[in-house]
């Protein structure tokens, strides 16, 4: 894999593991090499999972993460994740339920700031920049990092202003033909416009749910993100307007890097090219799709992957 | 192993594959036990017994085709347990080749064109115990799904190899000795060369279980 160009060091795996007897006993086991294949190594559930296995960073990301934790109060949420999101790439992060892979995605756009008690720490980098630093617009912020949510929820506007909302705040378009070309470009990137085009002016609430949801992706990317962040964007969605987003988000990751957290293991197969595993707040592992699901190194992500523990 | 899903029907049709597998192995050897003493003391009846219960073995295949199947379209099986379908079924297909193996040799006890001589027999008695021996321990491996007892038969397949190389210089030997009896030395070597893939098959087996096994071994 690939190292950044970052002084930050990619995790190298551990020499040796302790891993957790049922008796409370550790039992120090030799580590897997990467590569080899059906060695796993692991600690027990709930005990310090160590090192996360596999490359977190990548050549050139548009995300750079280090070292992030965030508490809700007293509850330590996200446990010291260090994790790049790539260009041109779908990260899918997945684990189970209360993991922390929704809490970290809300990191990279600054929503966590909007939750009382939320404390983040730790550096997370926007194309070099530190996205904390109070210097900077969270607003503009979250135009460079767009979010699609679970549940679709379009403005109770008009589909032209859904689509042209974020550019008019941002001044994005000089004129009103620039608007317009704006919008249809946008709404034709997400898959919608020939569906659309001759009702713009209906409400965006009247359209059905998974057009409602490509309404939304036509919204973030009218706004000329660099990253869409995706929180389960698919699970209120039917097999048939999944298959066409899943379609969609493959196209978009030509222009836009792309984070989407998501239950369906299947879906984070399908649509992603590395895929990261959390585990109680922890990174455990990341690496390419293929591989963490033909090959997983660490027994955790064996477990969870194959339905023996969520 | 194969199991500890939540889902214990998962757990239970994983469990089902296995055993249909292991079935179709006591199945296969019975089939290469028949026509090893098919051959050995030149008895039709016998003969008759392997080319009648073919069908048996092949309708064990399809049943565990079936299942891989069904088992990858509903459960979207991954990693282990996706391998360990994978290799199942594969095992699968050898015990299916071991069976058609056995059958060529069971073929040429029935054309009755030829009984072999005492030297040939001997060394086909030799080669069918090497190989019956080499399916009996796979299948043990397949049971415990025991990496350890699956390298020893891949180990062990060496020695079923040679002694074949051996068998077949002799019998060609023999041949240049008496030309005559051309047609009794090639069906001889067809025989032979059979019981030799037996062997093969019981070891391309063991190297799908060593597989499994890995697996196993690092949830244990």
């Amino acid at each position: 894999m690939n190292e950044s160009s970052q002084s930050f060091a990619s995790s190298p795996a551990p020499a040796v593991v302790a891993a957790a007897q049922s008796d409370g006993r550790l039992n120090l086991r030799p580590a897997g090499r990467p590569g080899t294949a059906g060695r796993l190594d692991g600690a027990g559930i709930g005990q310090s999972i160590g090192q996360t296995i596999g490359t977190v960073t990548v050549v050139d990301p548009v995300f750079s993460c280090r070292n992030v934790d965030v508490h809700y109060g007293s509850k330590h949420a996200i446990k010291g994740v260090s994790l790049d999101v790539g260009k041109k790439e779908v990260l899918a992060m997945i684990g189970p339920s209360g993991c922390g892979k929704s809490t970290f995605l809300r990191c990279l756009n600054r929503m966590n700031d909007t939750i009382p008690g939320a404390r983040v720490t730790g550096q997370i980098l926007l194309d070099g920049e530190d996205i904390h630093d109070p210097a900077r617009d969270v607003v503009q912020l979250r135009a460079r990092v767009g979010m699609v949510f679970q549940k679709p929820n379009p403005f109770p506007k008009s589909i032209y202003d859904n689509v042209a909302f974020g550019p008019r705040l941002h001044g994005l378009a000089r004129s009103r033909a620039d608007l317009d070309e704006l919008v249809c470009t946008s709404l034709q990137r997400a898959g919608l416009w020939d569906e659309v085009k001759d009702r713009l002016t209906q409400s965006g609430t009247g359209l059905s749910g998974g057009q409602q949801q490509r309404l939304c992706i036509a919204r973030t990317i009218a706004v000329k993100p660099h990253v869409i962040l995706m929180d389960e964007p698919c699970s209120a969605l039917d097999p048939i307007a999944t298959a066409r987003i899943e379609d969609l988000i493959d196209e978009l990751k030509e222009s836009f890097a792309i984070a989407i957290v998501t239950h369906s293991m299947q879906q984070a197969a399908r649509v992603s090219q590395r895929t990261a595993y959390f585990h109680l707040g922890s990174l455990v592992e990341v690496g390419e799709t293929d591989r963490i699901f033909t090959n997983p190194r660490h027994r955790l992500t064996e477990d969870y992957i194959t339905g023996r523990f969520g | 192993m194969l199991e500890g899903h939540i889902s214990k029907s998962f757990d239970g049709e994983l469990a089902g594959m296995h055993i249909r597998v292991l079935e179709m192995g006591g199945l296969a050897l019975d089939q290469v036990r028949a026509a090893a003493r098919a051959y050995a003391e030149w008895d039709v009846r016998n003969a008759q017994l392997v080319i009648d219960r073919e069908g048996a073995l092949i309708a064990c295949g399809t049943r565990i085709y079936d299942d891989q199947l069904t088992l990858i379209a509903r459960r979207n099986p991954v990693a282990s347990d996706l391998r360990a379908i994978l290799a199942l079924a594969k095992v699968a297909a050898e015990l299916d080749r071991a069976g058609a193996e056995s059958c060529k040799i069971a073929r040429t006890v029935l054309h009755q064109s030829g009984r072999p001589g005492r030297g040939t027999s001997t060394d086909a008695r030799h080669l069918a115990n090497l190989a019956t021996s080499l399916l009996r321990l796979s299948l043990e491996a397949l049971d415990n799904l025991d990496g350890e007892l699956a390298e020893q038969v891949i180990d062990r397949d060496q020695d079923l190899d040679e002694e074949y190389a051996a068998g077949l210089r002799r019998l060609m030997t023999r041949a240049l000795e008496d030309p005559a009896k051309l047609e009794v030395t090639v069906e001889a070597a067809f025989a032979l060369k059979a019981l030799e893939r037996i062997g093969d098959h019981a070891r391309n087996a063991a190297q799908q279980i060593v597989g499994i096994a890995d697996q196993a071994i690092i949830r244990r």
